[in-house]
């Protein structure tokens, strides 16, 4: 890996504050976040990066290598949580459903990461370009019905049961404000974006150290209460987002897409959701344990990418593509 | 002195995502209202656990209040599913005034 990756990674204050969340935590500080504060940090991000994505494409237009990203995101999304169900199995010693649970958290996609994966990528010279977005959305539900299918064979025991975990999946929070903000930012386009530049871009990265900061605590404070997680599960926790992650950054590279696109889609298949799966699954597989598939996905991939998988795909890409 | 008479109270301790489960048992064993309470922290056989906001694990408490018989219609009800959903279901005799409505 190379040193300007590592040293960026390391001296980014959003990466700094995640530290001293997860410090914080793990040291037991009683300092949080107020809720009504963490759930606007956390509206205020998603529409950040959607409009910012928007404003790109709208920028930038729409070529081939647009449909060639979101066509690998869709498939990669569906086929990752194959492998990892058949690892969780395995390896992991996990039931049907627990693992089928975990492996549609593996297939889908954590936007913290990725929103935290574009500041660290742009700081290397890797911006990635803002139709990831799109993709990113995109990744969040093929997933889901995969896992389903693995655990039960079915999307859903009854029909009323399968439309509201389907209600639950493309009509959730980040998916609805995600595509929404970026809707209104390809609409709008760079002059309509003037106008609210002021507080979706100058504020951008400080409200990201401050999410961070909560997630920080919540991951370490998941950690330490876990009674589900084994050694197993661990090594599963670290081993998906390195072998996902580089499979990702080889399919963006064979594809075509330009370097920062390329770490990004690394990124994405290396990251793991906790925000929409975990809501699905407690819907359609309320069975599977919530102590399992979030502290693996929450605790422990979430730092890894965080400290290590993003500085490890943008060396990846640069290797590979000499940028 | 004011009349009172004896109700069921119910609370169902549940995650958040399901919490439309209880609600919509209750609604269909004819009990006319709930209420659903933030819960922040606690502890049980899985471990403590408290409000993390964004991961839809989150619990919530729903809470009734309802006569005998329809309190024992929506436990029958909800019994089947209480380990799986990792439901908590208590009840217990409160006095109420304005009986007529619950």
């Amino acid at each position: 890996m190379d040193s300007a990756v590592i040293t960026s990674t390391f001296t980014s204050p959003v990466i700094l504050f995640f530290v001293l969340g997860f410090a914080a935590a793990l040291a037991r500080s009683e300092l949080s976040i107020p809720e009504a504060i963490a759930k606007g940090l956390s509206l205020y991000l998603m529409a950040a990066i959607g409009l910012k994505g928007g404003v790109a494409v709208a920028r930038s237009g729409i070529g081939p290598d647009v449909a060639a990203a979101m066509a690998a995101g869709f498939v990669l999304s569906l086929l990752i949580p194959v492998g990892a169900y058949g690892a969780l199995r395995a390896f992991g010693r996990l039931d049907k459903v627990n693992a089928g649970a975990v492996a549609a958290h593996y297939g889908s996609v954590s936007v913290v990461t990725f929103v935290t994966a574009v500041e660290v990528l742009q700081g290397v010279g890797l911006a990635p370009a803002g139709y990831m977005v799109a993709v990113l959305a995109i990744m969040e539900t093929p997933a889901i019905l995969t896992g389903l299918l693995l655990a039960r064979g079915a999307l859903g025991s009854s029909e009323s049961r399968r439309g509201e975990m389907l209600h639950e999946v493309f009509l959730n929070a980040s998916v609805v404000l995600l595509l929404g903000s970026f809707a209104i930012g390809a609409i709008a386009g760079p002059e309509g974006f003037e106008d609210v530049r002021p507080l979706f871009d100058a504020g951008f990265k400080g409200v990201l150290c401050l999410f961070l900061l909560d997630m920080g605590l919540i991951a370490a404070r998941r950690l330490t209460a876990s009674r589900a997680l084994t050694w197993r599960l661990i090594v599963l926790a670290i081993l998906f987002p390195v072998v996902n992650g580089v499979i990702g950054t080889l399919v963006g590279f064979a594809i075509g897409l330009d370097p920062g696109s390329t770490a990004a889609l690394g990124v994405l298949c290396a990251s793991a959701s906790y925000i929409a799966v975990p809501a699905a699954m407690r819907l359609s597989l309320p069975e599977a344990d919530p102590g399992v598939y979030l502290t693996m996905s929450l605790s422990v991939t979430f730092p890894f990418n965080i400290l290590v998988g993003i500085a490890l795909f943008a060396a990846l890409t640069r290797a590979l593509s000499g940028a | 002195m004011i009349e009172t008479v004896i109700r069921k109270r119910i609370e169902i301790l549940a995650d958040q995502p399901l919490a439309g489960r209880v609600t919509s048992a209750i609604d269909e064993v004819g009990i006319s209202g709930w209420s659903i309470l933030p819960v922040t922290a606690g502890s049980g056989r899985e471990g403590r656990w408290r409000e993390e906001r964004v991961t839809g694990a989150d619990k919530v408490l729903v809470l009734t209040i309802a006569s005998a018989e329809k309190a024992g219609a929506l436990a029958e009800r909800l019994a089947p599913i209480l380990t799986s959903h990792g439901f908590l279901l208590t009840m217990w005799d409160v006095e109420v005034i304005r009986g007529e409505r619950f």
